[in-house]
C-alpha cells in the first residue's frame, strides 16, 4: 500500500512542478547588439473582406462597380519603430519596391523581403507610397536599377514627370455605361506637385527580429478604399481617369495612404 | 492478502513501463531545423494534439478498468488567407491509441493514452503528410463510490455496503511532450497540424458516474493547464466536458450500450513570446451517437460526433466530423 502511496504523489508532484513551468524571461537582457535579421512584408491585395481577383467585378458607392487587369503601386522608406523608440531605416538605395499583384503566389500574397534588418523588438512598421521629393531630386543617376525597373514595370511617365505611385488599369460599368476604361495612375508631377504620403502601422504582437528567425508582417492593401476612402470618387465625375490632375490625384493618394493595415504578424 | 499486494506492484511495474518507454521515445526524437515557410497564419491546438483530451472521453461508458486501442478520424476545414473567399485547405486527421485503465486499488486506477498521429492536409491540390508518435498523457484517478442508506430497523450482517451505482471521480495528471511539435508548420491557419504541442500539459479532472441496472451516465469535465514549449510558444489553456447517456442492454452471452451524448471544448488564446496572439481562441460543442458491445472481456466501440455549434480560431478553422472506434480488454 505504502508504494501505491508513493506512486500517487510521485505523480502528483511532476504535475503540479508541469503546472509551475516558468520561462526565464530572456527577453530583457538578451544582446542584440551587431545582430541582424530578415524581415518580411507581406503585402496582400484585398477588396473589402474579399481577396482581389483579376477580372472580378468589385461594386463600390455611387452604383458603380470596377474590374481590373493591373493592380500595383510603389513602396518606399520602409523603416520600423523599435520598442524603446529607436528607427531602424533601411538603406536608402535598396529601399523602394514596386508591389505587383501579379508576383502573388497562390494565396494572393507579394513579398518584400529584407534583409540585414538591426535585430530589436519592433512595434510599428512607418512606409511611403510613392517616390519622395528627395530621392527624384537624386536626378535619373540617382535612381540606381530601380529606373529601368519601374520603366518596364511600366510605372514611369518620362523623366521630367517621374513615377506613377499606383496603377490600376480595367473598366468600370454604372447604370448609364458597361465597360469603360479606368486607368488610375496617380504620382507626383515633377517637383510641381507632391503627392508622396506616408503610413505608420502599429503592430498587433511585437516583431522580434533576430539572426536565427524571419518574422513576417502580413499588410492587408483594401484597394475599394483607393474609391471609397477618406474621400468618395466617382468614375462618373472623372475618376476613371486620373493622371496628373491637381485635384483628383492628391484625392487619390490620401485615399491610397488610408489603403493599409496590418492584419498580423508571425513571429518564426 | 500478499497475493493482493502481488497484483499490485505487477501493475504499478506495468505503469512505470509505460511511463519510462514514452520518455524514452520523447528523448529519441531528434530537432529538426524548420524551414518551409508556409504563408499561413498561427492558431490553436485542437485538432491532432488533443485527441487525448477529456471530450474525447478517458475510457469505456462503464468506467471499467481495460487495456485496447482506439482509432479516430476527424476531418476539418481551414482557411488559408485573411480573406472571405481566401482558399480552404482540407485535413484528415487519422490517430491510432495505445489507451488503458489500470486499476492501482479499490479507489485508485491510472488511465493513461498513447497515441499515434498521421495527419494530411490537402491544399491547392498538393498533400502535405505529416505522422509519429503523439502527446502521452497519464491521469492518476480517485474514485469515490456512494453507498445506498442502510436501513436503520433492519439487523444487516452483511458488513459490505451496497453501492448506489453512483460515484464520483477526481483525476489528477500530465500530458508529455512526446510528440514533437514544429515551428514552421505552427504558420499553418490549422495550428492543430502538429502532432504534438511541444509542451508538458497539467490535467485536472472531475468525472460522475452513474451505471444502473439498465441505464447509465458518464460524465466528465477537464481542464488543461498548458505549458509553453521551447518555441516559447504556448496554446491555451483549454476545458473540456462531455457527457454520455447509455442504455443496457444484456444477454447471456452479451451486453449492448447504445449511447448518446454531448460534448464540447473552450480554448483560450495562445500567447508567444509573452504575448497573446488574435483570434487563436475558440469554442466547440458537439453531439454523439455510439455504441459499445461487451462480449465477454472485449468491449467494442465506435461512435460518431458531429459538431452543433463552433467557432474556432476566428471562424478560421471548421471541424467537420469525428469517427472514433476502439476495442479494449477488461482487466
Amino acid at each position: 500500500m505504502k508504494l501505491l502511496k508513493y506512486t500517487f504523489a510521485l505523480l502528483l508532484s511532476v504535475t503540479l512542478a508541469s503546472c509551475s513551468t516558468d520561462n526565464d524571461d530572456d527577453n530583457g537582457s538578451e544582446d542584440l547588439s551587431g545582430q541582424t535579421g530578415e524581415l518580411i512584408l507581406k503585402f496582400d491585395n484585398g477588396v473589402g473582406d474579399q481577396d482581389f481577383i483579376f477580372g472580378t467585378s468589385y461594386s463600390k458607392s455611387n452604383n458603380e462597380s470596377f474590374k481590373l487587369e493591373t493592380l500595383k503601386y510603389i513602396v518606399s522608406n520602409v523603416r520600423f519603430t523599435d520598442s524603446e523608440g529607436n528607427v531602424f531605416t533601411y538603406p536608402t538605395e535598396e529601399n523602394v519596391f514596386i508591389v505587383n499583384e501579379l508576383d502573388g503566389n497562390t494565396a494572393g500574397e507579394i513579398y518584400v523581403t529584407l534583409n540585414d534588418v538591426d535585430a530589436a523588438d519592433y512595434v510599428s512598421v512607418t512606409f511611403g507610397v510613392g517616390i519622395d521629393q528627395d530621392r527624384f531630386l537624386l536626378g535619373a543617376e540617382g535612381q540606381g536599377a530601380f529606373l529601368d525597373e519601374a520603366s518596364e514595370e511600366g510605372m514611369l511617365w518620362s523623366w521630367a514627370t517621374g513615377y506613377r505611385f499606383i496603377r490600376l488599369d480595367g473598366t468600370y460599368s454604372s447604370d448609364t455605361v458597361t465597360d469603360a476604361p479606368v486607368n488610375i495612375h496617380m504620382g507626383s508631377v515633377g517637383t510641381s506637385l507632391d503627392n508622396y504620403r506616408e503610413v505608420t502601422l502599429s503592430f498587433p504582437n511585437t516583431v522580434l527580429v533576430r539572426e536565427t528567425t524571419s518574422p513576417q508582417v502580413h499588410i492587408k492593401a483594401d484597394i475599394a478604399k483607393v474609391f471609397d476612402g477618406t474621400t468618395s470618387v466617382n468614375f462618373a465625375d472623372g475618376y476613371d481617369q486620373v493622371h496628373t490632375d491637381n485635384v483628383e490625384t492628391p484625392i487619390i493618394a490620401d485615399n491610397v495612404n488610408g489603403m493599409f493595415s496590418v492584419h498580423h504578424v508571425h513571429n518564426d | 492478502m500478499m497475493n493482493v499486494f502481488q497484483n499490485i506492484k505487477t501493475r504499478i511495474v506495468l505503469l512505470v513501463i509505460v511511463l519510462l518507454q514514452t520518455s524514452l521515445i520523447h528523448a529519441n526524437n531528434i530537432e529538426k531545423p524548420c524551414n518551409n515557410h508556409e504563408p499561413f497564419k498561427v492558431l490553436c491546438d485542437l485538432c491532432g494534439c488533443s485527441t487525448s483530451s477529456g471530450s474525447f472521453g478517458f475510457g469505456t461508458l462503464s468506467n471499467a478498468n481495460f487495456v485496447g486501442v482506439r482509432y479516430i478520424y476527424q476531418n476539418f476545414e481551414s482557411r488559408n488567407g485573411i480573406f472571405e473567399n481566401s482558399p480552404t485547405s482540407k485535413e484528415h486527421f487519422n490517430t491510432y491509441q495505445l489507451w488503458a485503465q489500470i486499476p492501482i486499488t479499490n479507489s485508485f486506477y491510472v488511465s493513461a493514452n498513447l497515441p499515434y498521429q498521421d495527419l494530411t492536409r490537402d491544399f491547392n491540390k498538393v498533400k502535405e503528410n505529416i505522422n509519429g508518435l503523439g502527446d502521452a498523457s497519464v491521469i492518476g484517478w480517485y474514485k469515490l463510490p456512494f453507498y445506498k442508506k442502510k436501513d436503520a430497523n433492519k439487523v444487516d450482517f452483511n458488513t459490505e455496503r451496497e453501492a448506489s451505482g453512483h460515484s464520483l471521480q477526481f483525476g489528477l495528471g500530465i500530458k508529455l511532450p512526446t510528440g514533437k511539435f514544429e515551428e514552421s508548420l505552427a504558420d499553418n491557419i490549422n495550428p492543430g497540424f502538429q502532432v504534438g504541442t511541444g509542451s508538458v500539459d497539467g490535467i485536472f479532472s472531475l468525472g460522475y458516474n452513474y451505471g444502473g441496472d439498465k441505464y447509465g451516465v458518464n460524465t466528465l469535465f477537464s481542464y488543461y493547464l498548458k505549458g509553453e514549449n521551447k518555441n516559447d510558444y504556448q496554446f491555451g489553456n483549454q476545458f473540456s466536458y462531455a457527457t454520455n447517456l447509455y442504455r443496457s442492454f444484456a444477454t447471456e452471452k452479451m451486453n449492448i450500450m447504445p449511447f448518446v451524448g454531448v460534448s464540447g471544448d473552450v480554448y483560450e488564446t495562445i500567447t508567444q513570446y509573452g504575448e497573446t496572439i488574435a483570434d487563436t481562441d475558440g469554442n466547440i460543442f458537439n453531439a454523439s451517437v455510439g455504441s459499445e458491445l461487451a462480449i465477454e472481456k472485449f468491449i467494442f466501440g465506435a461512435s460518431y460526433t458531429l459538431p452543433i455549434s463552433q467557432s474556432l480560431f476566428g471562424d478560421n478553422v471548421e471541424s467537420k466530423q469525428r469517427v472514433s472506434v476502439y476495442v479494449n480488454f477488461a482487466l
